[in-house]
């Protein structure tokens, strides 16, 4: 049994304790916004908040969010108009999509702690993210377009 | 591309115009959707008489008494944008309002609904999603669906008005009869439509022209895209389904090996593990949750037999043995030539000299972002399933599916969802990641998720094949090209993809030679000739099919000849290209781009051309530097042109277009599988790096527009990577790199061989 807070919500999980945190969002909790790309943090694909900051939650153990706070794509905001999200639709980044929570979820959390980014910056943070569809410097305007009306 | 007319001199009934657009559709129907509120005419099929009723003027759309417009999709959405534009052809005709418009996911084999550009495949249109063939091959029929639907609701409400059809012109989704300033939505006129007897003739010439469109050729958010930022877009992987459990699978290490004995004991401990079910090709954990399956397999002890061919396989051997076979010109398979016109042997025999020369290629892996996955549920008889998947085509999943259970089309359900990444490997006729969620199904008797570990996805790849190429070309006395050659030796990708396709390609194997012709330049004698091989892996088409090596080749080559010659490679190319309007008109175009008469101070350009999909031709340009302590070379800027005729969405061409620049870059730096005792040596993003947002160069891409019809721009591109960089590596090293992936060890070795004082460009 874990106990951790998702998106603002208390819950309680019969899972292992090893249980990676992925497929406890995924699977046990429904929330499929969450991505597995790699199963061994190399993509990206399956990054959360905890505590604000991004996290690998292929690579993370249920044992070890107890009592913490995991933001997921869903509960970035609660209506999906996050100024990332909303700048991700306006310079339509998204091809396949299947690694833009990712993306969005490591956006938010450079945005959190650097409101300006420059695009080096930009560039640094965001490559530790796969996005095989090659939609990199769609990303880069996003978040530049982001920063600009936060 | 011409197009049979969508309707034959005698006037179809609506009976047999349901059966679908074109003339050529044979099977099914879908007739009237949204049945309710509709009662019999005298014909038996129904007549709207109510508010909630929808009539389906064909099978594409749906028109609803409450204004909202249905429309089917025969493709599947894998990033390309095609479920935005495709629909969108048939809204613009109809003079539909987007906002109005819903769009279904076709989730059947149905050829109704099959793509008349992938006709030939199987024999009759099917659906399937590649080959950048969606746009191309449903723009037309859905135009002509479009405009008939258009074409009733002006009859309808000119009866209902007693107004002549002449005096009414519609607006989005409305009907306006200008004398008498009356108007009504399409929603209302459905309300009191009767269906007629025989549906409206449309003729190509009453279609909207370029300047009447609303929608074609501007940019409009793609539907898909929405969903695709908050996490509520649903792929294979996403699906849950009531009392379903998780499968993974411990796959054969080595292809066509299978468990001879099985230790399951510590699995069938681990605690949310409820069944071992042994496969041919492997052992299926099948638990409570996904984690339980995964250290299940990681506790199975299984002993593997040891008699497959593949054990033999060794990349460096096999490549050698592909060389040999490519440069063997006595040497042929019972295939017929890819490409022949004139008279290449007279060509090399009256040549004053001939240039040669031999090009390599590592197998590539897709990559796509989602893992191999699918849901089945199987019914207790085992011969009927519903299905839900990430694939490239409704047809073949479901006609692969019905073969693994031994059963018929009719008894597969099948769901699209949408795709994390198709690049072309989802497009087999037997989906592995099908068979396994249908056979564990059948074995447990409960709806089962079967999830790849990426680990999997990688070693049980099917991949871009092994191939070798040898080129060589005829010049005459005053340095023309009289012929060309070029013959690659790789395998079949059909034959091993694609079994029922292969029967109808008559030894033409699109797969593994596209690109391999050469139609662009005016060389009088031109031969290319697959020389098939024997596999090394299991294979699959990669995005941009072959060209990616096919180009490679063909274009280096043309620089190498450039410099033989003397020629500047972008002069030569665009004199060579004197008999071709487009493809010259985007060399010019790029070379404008890039500024290439320019000297820069440590980067290099190089320069390719190559087309894809349909008549869309695109030239690329790759600014390069490369550092000789490391051999790393770093591509800063790409330039491309390219025309695909009429561009529907200039936003989506232009991603598409900055995605194969990069997924074909990635590849020719990077990507490298490589087989040995039969086993992929990869695993992981850790050994099998893609380019990441630190390395991609800056993208620029014009599209020359014209009022052709259009033509692919899923692919176009990529295949221009390889050589433009090659080329470029060249004019900065005076290295020719005849090998891909152009890895930093591989440059540096060729980088070391230079004899001193080899010529720069």
């Amino acid at each position: 049994m874990a106990t951790f807070t998702i998106n603002g919500r208390d819950v309680d999980v019969d899972a292992h304790p090893d249980a990676p945190l992925l497929w406890v969002i995924r699977e046990h909790l429904k929330l499929t916004g969450t991505k597995f790309g790699c199963g061994v943090g190399q993509c990206g694909a399956c990054m959360v908040h905890v505590d604000g900051q991004t996290a690998f939650s292929c690579r993370t153990r249920v044992a070890d969010v107890e009592g913490r706070e995991i933001t997921t794509i869903e509960g970035l905001s609660e209506t999906g108009e996050h100024p990332l999200q909303q700048a991700w639709i306006a310079e339509e980044v998204p091809q396949c999509g299947y690694c833009q929570s990712g993306q969005i979820m490591r956006a938010a959390n450079l945005l959190a702690m650097n409101p300006q980014p420059t695009r080096d910056e930009i560039v640094a943070h965001m490559s530790t993210n796969i996005c095989r569809c090659g939609t990199y410097s769609r990303i880069v305007r996003a978040i530049e377009r982001a920063a600009q009306e936060v | 591309m011409t197009r049979e007319r969508t309707l034959g001199k005698t006037r179809p009934t609506r009976r047999e115009f349901l059966q679908g657009v074109g003339v050529t559709f044979v099977v099914g129907a879908t007739g009237i959707v949204g049945a309710c509120g509709l009662e019999p005419g005298d014909d038996g099929l129904p007549l709207a008489s109510a508010p909630d009723a929808a009539i389906s003027p064909n099978a594409w759309v749906s028109l609803a008494a409450d204004g909202t417009i249905t429309i089917q999709f025969g493709g599947t959405e894998m990033g390309q944008g095609s479920m935005t534009s495709v629909p969108l052809a048939l809204a613009e005709e109809l003079d539909a309002d987007w906002d109005d418009v819903r769009v279904e996911t076709v989730a059947e084999h149905n050829p109704v609904y099959g793509n008349p550009a992938r006709s030939r495949d199987l024999g009759y249109p099917i659906l399937y999603t590649a080959g950048s063939a969606t746009v191309r091959g449903y723009f037309t029929p859905m135009r002509q669906a479009g405009a008939q639907a258009r074409k009733f609701l002006l009859d309808s409400a000119a009866e209902q008005w007693g107004v002549p059809v002449a005096e009414l012109s519609t607006e989005p989704s409305r009907v306006v009869h200008g004398a008498s300033g009356q108007s009504a939505s399409y929603g209302e006129i459905v309300a009191r439509a009767k269906v007629p007897e025989y549906l409206p003739e449309v003729d190509e010439s009453e279609f909207k022209s370029h300047d009447e469109f609303r929608y074609l050729g501007k940019d409009l958010t793609r539907l898909d895209v929405p969903a695709k930022t908050n996490g509520s877009a649903e792929y294979g992987i996403d699906v849950q389904v009531p009392g379903m459990v998780y499968a993974s699978i411990l796959r054969t290490p080595v292809e066509g090996e299978s468990p001879v004995a099985v230790d399951d004991a510590a699995a069938r401990a681990i605690d949310g593990v409820t069944d071992v079910v042994t496969l041919p090709y492997g052992v299926a954990v099948v638990g409570e949750t996904v984690e339980a399956t995964i250290w299940g397999k990681a506790a199975l002890d299984v002993t593997w037999s040891e008699s497959s061919r593949f054990r033999a396989t060794d990349h460096a051997r096999d490549l050698d043995d592909y060389e040999a076979r490519a440069r063997d010109l006595d040497f042929h398979t019972d295939n017929p030539l890819w490409q022949e016109k004139g008279d290449v042997d007279t060509a090399f025999a009256n040549a004053e000299r001939v240039i040669e020369a031999t090009y390599r290629t590592d197998p590539a892996y897709h990559a796509q972002m989602e893992p191999m996955n699918a849901t089945a549920s199987v019914s207790e008889d085992g011969k009927s399933a519903e299905i839900w998947v990430s694939t490239q085509t409704q047809s073949l999943t479901v006609l692969g599916s019905a073969e693994a259970l031994e059963t018929t089309p009719e008894k597969i359900a099948m769901h699209p969802m949408y795709i994390g990444g198709g690049y072309g490997r989802r497009t087999e006729y037997r989906q592995k990641y099908v068979d396994d969620a249908l056979f564990v199904s059948r074995a447990v008797g409960k709806p089962v998720k079967v999830i790849w570990s990426r680990e999997d996805d990688v070693k049980d790849g099917a991949f871009r094949p092994l191939a070798a190429q040898y080129l060589r070309a005829a010049l005459d006395a005053d340095g023309n090209i009289t012929g060309l050659e070029q013959r690659v030796a790789t395998p079949t990708v059909l034959g091993y993809m694609n079994e029922p396709r292969w029967a109808h390609a008559q030894g033409r194997d699109g797969i593994a030679m596209n690109g391999a012709q050469t139609t662009r330049y005016a060389i009088p004698n031109v031969r290319a000739e697959h020389v098939i091989v024997d596999r090394c892996s299991r294979l699959a088409p990669w995005r941009g099919v072959a060209t990616s090596y096919t180009r490679f080749a063909n274009e280096s080559f043309m620089d190498e000849l450039a410099h033989t010659l003397g020629a500047d490679p972008l002069e030569f190319r665009i004199d060579l290209a004197r008999e071709n309007p487009e493809g010259r008109a985007v060399l010019e175009e790029v070379g404008r781009m890039a500024n290439w008469s320019e000297p820069r101070d440590g980067r290099w350009l190089g320069v390719a051309l190559s087309d894809y999909g349909g008549s869309s031709v695109s030239a690329g340009v790759a600014e390069i530097s490369v550092d000789e302590t490391t051999g790393v070379v770093r591509v800063h800027r790409f330039w491309m042109a390219i025309d695909a005729g009429f561009i529907l969405s200039p936003r989506n061409t232009e991603a598409q277009m900055e995605g194969t620049i990069i997924y074909g870059l990635s590849n020719a730096l990077k990507e490298r599988i490589t087989v040995n005792g039969g086993v992929v040596e990869q695993s992981n993003f850790y050994d099998y790096q893609v380019m990441r947002m630190n390395e991609v160069p800056e993208v620029e891409v014009r599209a020359l527009t014209n009022t052709r019809p259009p033509s692919g721009i899923g692919e176009l591109g990529l295949a221009t990577t390889g050589a433009a960089v090659a080329n470029a590596l060249f004019a900065a090293t005076g290295v020719r790199m005849r090998e891909l992936p152009m890895t930093p060890d591989r440059v540096l070795t060729a980088l070391t061989a230079r004899e001193p004082g080899a010529p720069r460009a």
